[in-house]
């Protein structure tokens, strides 16, 4: 979808969801939506780098988990209130993303996947040592969160309904990043990039500032979510934020969902909550092996992801009417 | 500690030289072979270095049907998928394991291996010096094998230059399968060896997998006596970091050598692999 | 764009589960998949068992209890979830579990939120009761009150002040806080810490650092493992390098379990587990508490099945001291309230809950005050683990120093 027409759509869609938590009262249901808002900006954050650009990073949880502590250390030592504090955490991603890319990034496909792994790990470490900086593996709790009058009203923290509007706001940050990104120039050097790294560097596309922009911008995306995480979830542990399996959930998100396309990542992480939640509750066993199963399957026979294949169905069948309706003659 | 490093990565450097797979379920399949051990061990009463006979052909039949079932379909959509197939298949026979065997961790006791060896003064455990002895038989064997039979130059052909080798009349499909199957042999075998010395528990995939990489990019991707020496350069670095440096960073270490080899010579330390 | 209505659906097929009539809800969020899986089944089986016990007697105030376990499989973030479903669609009255402290936290932020009561019953950072949670309160020992018996025997047992100890504890907020707690107590004491290594958890190979550790020389060598794997590596690797202090002493899960023993064998003799309480072995109604488990379960209870089941027991006493009229939000203060004025002894030993000071200075906030007593140093003698330290909770006499070594 191009154009107005899905500027106008998204807008409403958004406006749309914002208006939920006035209707539905049930905090369990706003909870699991703000997981989906959650999982769809990081997974819409791993397909900037990884479905636009085709680089594959199996480390994204250090950028998540730089985000959270670096709000949760602002917040907790410096009094930053979160809507300053999260946005710094994101800043603060991007910024450590820049020399980690300029470095990672003169290795080419699974070279750099398993490079972005070894620097995951080593965050992880780093954070678990680094006891003056994060409090090791105690982690950061945080018990209150500050007063905040909007509109003549204090904001309720206890209450579902600030987290799901802030949330919904972050997702839709994140699309609308990954939209304008895939229409604008840079968008276009990275689909080069992506299918054929040296030639797009024969045509003068300088590869590497493309690459390093996106990751600062993916980064930026995980970082936020990182902040965000912090603050909703109170509590934050090297173990919680920078461990493999969310790097790994990033992927699969973005890579059931639909690689490279705006919409792919908030599909993937519908489905994500929605399988998680069922296979917990119906046989209360290991969803994990469902993921490993359908990442599979989605490489298999879905390549393009669910929304991917979804939106080639669609404009088939969009063609196909066309046909149809439009005069022989 | 560094042969059977090396042991691992050998079958993961195989794969990748023929196939240019990376196969990230290398470390589930390590993983296999240690269960496999520990379960001939307990329900039969099998010693696991005689299970060795047997588990290595199954295992090595059981890669060469993943890949034919498997893999092969999903080759041709590139490396990065094929990158992103396997890691789902990791995922999901490490927590088909959890299901299966739920999250204890086992051990693997021999009843003549409790007491160390004391050659020179140095306790050596009776495990890990058997299995050290038997990744070394194994490696040779492995050596020889590809050096002197038709069937080991032809992989050897194959991951050197497939057009190559496909105008020379070898059958590189075949040629892939049996390497896979080779690396997942291997990847057992190197379980199996382990499981007495080390306790098993199905996620050890993970921690598993980690050490191969960094020993095969060490030693060069592709190249097989590299994998030999970066895994016995591993297992030094480990044990005398976490000596003179701090057990806390010897990880650390380990990591920090890995990226620096693959940055600067990725054809691995001793320039003998393929970048 | 149909982004919010499949998320709905599942939700709706929870909701449409018909309430359960007349009982009284108890929500426990514990690891029952995932790596953390037999120790949520512990506690389900020692749950399970009080309940049918408390309800066969009549229930509470004549009503039957209930209690509603849910996976959070070890995760922090699915503990949250799962504490906010058990609390907003399945009503209980009152939460306890968690098992791990990193779940725990996250289930104590959800409690004090949603205002609703949490018994803490295995999980022992010390930060979820010293956080000033007035909706939290905790039966059990924290982190840094463990080794309360080790303290009390090297300062009352004849000849037992360490003359120099080495610390070997994993990177981990319990091993952290026991190996803090410690070394700060033994300091006090004017005792040199000759080595202190911190080990990431599931290290495969501890001989360089206790090759390290022997070259300090240390009168103690003190370990902390969390895991059972790295007690017994911890402990077959020291012997092997030939570290030989007078005495060996383990804190943390992994000393306490049978697997230790049985995996080492005659190496595991005269180790001293610092083990985690699981109640007093004189006392009577905790042996007839063992007895009984064993009978039904065919395996003899730990730490976690006293834990679950002494817990049951004091919610239940609470909920039969609170005036319950059917609205969740006043019936949730009326439990808190009881559990204030909670005076009882349990199999666990005595529960009150107060506000008092921590060994490492934290202020806590509904702590049992009597967690320093639930603290017993065990030896493992034969294949078998006995208490010997305080006298009270001995099982048998305490062999110490080490044969062998000097006095």
């Amino acid at each position: 979808m191009r154009g107005r027409g899905a500027l106008a759509a998204g807008f409403i869609a958004l406006a749309a969801a914002a208006a939920v938590p006035l209707v539905v009262r049930n905090s369990f249901a706003l909870h699991l939506c703000i997981l989906v808002f959650l999982w769809a900006t990081l997974g819409e954050a791993w397909n900037v780098l990884g479905g636009f650009a085709g680089q594959v990073s199996f480390g994204h949880a250090a950028l998540f988990g730089l985000g959270a502590y670096a709000t949760a250390i602002l917040y907790l030592r410096a009094e930053l209130a979160p809507w300053w504090g999260i946005p710094l955490g994101g800043i603060a991603a991007a910024v450590v993303s820049i020399p980690t890319g300029l470095v990672a990034f003169r290795l080419r496909g699974p070279y750099f996947s398993l490079a972005t792994l070894a620097v995951a790990e080593l965050t992880k470490l780093v954070a678990l040592n680094w006891e003056w900086a994060t409090n090791g593996p105690t982690g950061f709790l945080i018990t209150s969160l500050p007063t905040l009058h909007l509109f003549g009203i204090s904001v309720d923290w206890e209450a579902k309904a600030p987290f799901y509007l802030s949330a919904l706001a972050m997702m839709g940050l994140a699309m609308g990043t990954a939209a304008a990104l895939s229409n604008s120039r840079l968008g276009s050097f990275l689909l080069a990039i992506r299918e054929n790294e040296d030639a797009a560097e024969a045509v003068g596309i300088d590869t590497v500032r493309a690459k390093v922009l996106t990751l600062a911008l993916s980064g930026f995306l995980a970082g936020v979510s990182g902040g965000f995480y912090a603050f909703y979830f109170r509590y934050i542990d090297p173990d919680a934020v920078l461990n493999l399996g969310i790097s790994m959930e990033m992927v699969f998100i973005a890579v059931v969902g639909g690689l490279g396309t705006v919409l792919g990542p908030l599909v993937g992480a519908v489905f994500l909550t929605v399988v998680g939640e069922e296979v917990r509750e119906r046989f209360g066993a290991g969803h994990l092996v469902f993921y490993g199963l359908f990442m599979m399957l989605a490489i298999r026979f879905l390549p393009e992801g669910i929304w991917g294949r979804s939106r080639k169905l669609l404009a088939r069948l969009s063609a196909r009417e066309a046909r149809h309706a439009a005069p022989r003659g | 500690m560094g042969a059977l490093y090396a042991m691992i990565g050998i079958g993961l450097t195989i794969v990748f030289g023929v196939m240019r797979i990376i196969n990230l379920a290398h470390g589930e399949m390590v993983m296999l072979g240690m269960f496999a051990a520990y379960l001939g061990h307990k329900s039969l009463g099998i010693d696991p270095y005689l299970s060795l006979l047997l588990w290595v052909p199954v295992l090595f039949l059981a890669g060469v049907a993943v890949y034919r079932f498997l893999l092969a379909r999903v080759l041709s959509g590139g490396e990065l998928n094929t990158l992103l197939y396997t890691a789902g298949l990791s995922l999901l026979v490490a927590n088909a394991a959890l299901l299966l065997f739920s999250g204890d961790y086992r051990t693997l006791t021999l009843g003549y291996a409790v007491v160390p060896l004391r050659p020179f003064g140095i306790a050596i455990p009776v495990a890990l010096a058997i299995g050290f002895a038997l990744a070394v038989v194994i490696t040779t064997a492995l050596w020889l094998f590809l050096g002197r039979t038709d069937l080991g130059r032809a992989i050897r052909a194959t991951s050197q230059n497939r057009e190559a080798a496909l105008l020379m009349g070898i059958d590189a499909e075949r040629v892939a399968a049996l390497s896979f199957g080779l690396g997942t042999a291997l990847a057992g075998a190197a379980g199996v060896l382990l499981a007495p010395s080390l306790y098993l528990y199905p996620t050890v995939g993970e921690l598993v997998i980690v050490k191969a990489f960094v020993v095969v990019v060490l030693g060069g991707l592709g190249s097989i006596p590299g994998a030999i020496a970066g895994g016995l350069l591993l297992g030094t670095v480990e044990s005398l970091g976490a000596v003179y440096v701090s057990s806390t960073y010897k990880d650390g270490l380990g990591y920090v050598l890995f990226l620096l080899v693959l940055l600067y010579r990725p054809s691995g330390i001793f320039g003998v692999g393929r970048s | 764009m149909r982004k919010l209505v499949p998320s709905l659906v599942p939700l709706l097929a929870v909701l449409a589960f018909p309430a359960a009539a007349d009982t009284l809800k108890i929500g426990a969020p514990q690891p029952l998949t995932g790596p953390d899986a037999p120790f949520g089944d512990k506690f389900k089986k020692a749950y399970g068992m009080a309940v049918e016990e408390i309800n066969a007697a009549g229930g509470v105030n004549g009503k039957m209890l209930e209690v509603l376990i849910d996976d959070h499989m070890a995760k922090n973030a699915l503990a949250a979830t799962v504490a906010e479903k058990l609390i907003t669609q399945d009503k209980v009255l009152i939460v306890t579990g968690g098992r791990a402290s990193g779940q725990s936290m996250e289930i104590a932020s959800v409690c004090q939120r949603l205002k609703t009561p949490y018994l803490v019953d295995h999980p022992s950072a010390d930060m979820i009761t010293s956080k000033g949670f007035e909706w939290v309160f905790r039966n059990n020992p924290t982190g840094s009150i463990y080794p309360a018996a080790f303290d009390s025997f090297v300062v009352d047992h004849p000849g037992a002040m360490p003359k120099s100890v080495a610390v070997v504890y994993d990177n981990t907020l319990f091993g952290k806080t026991i190996a803090t707690a410690v070394m700060k107590f033994l300091k006090s004491k004017g005792v040199p810490v000759v080595a202190e290594e911190a080990y990431p958890v599931n290290t495969l190979d501890f001989r360089p650092i206790m090759t390290k550790v022997k070259a300090a020389n240390p009168d103690f060598l003190l370990l902390v493992a969390v895991a059972t794997t790295d007690a017994i590596l911890l402990t077959r690797h020291a012997k092997e390098i030939g570290i030989e202090p007078r005495a060996f002493v383990g804190f943390g899960g992994g000393f306490g379990v049978a697997d230790f023993a049985s995996q080492l064998g005659p190496l595991a003799e005269n180790v001293f587990s610092s083990a985690a309480w699981s109640g007093n072995p004189n006392d009577p109604r905790t042996k007839a508490f063992y007895e009984k488990f064993h009978a039904k379960f065919g395996i003899w209870p730990h730490e976690h099945e006293v834990e679950g089941y002494a817990a049951i027991f004091i919610i239940a006493d609470a909920m039969r001291r609170a005036h319950l009229t059917g609205d969740l939000e006043a019936d949730r203060d009326a439990i808190r309230k009881a559990l204030l004025a909670t005076d009882m002894v349990t199999v666990f030993g005595k529960v009150k809950f107060g506000n008092w000071t921590g060994p490492t200075g934290d202020p806590f906030t509904n702590q049992n005050i009597y967690s320093p007593e639930h603290s017993v140093l065990a030896q493992w003698r034969n294949g078998q683990l006995l208490n010997v330290w305080p006298q009270t909770y001995a099982e048998t006499k305490v062999v110490f120093p080490e044969p062998g070594t000097r006095k």
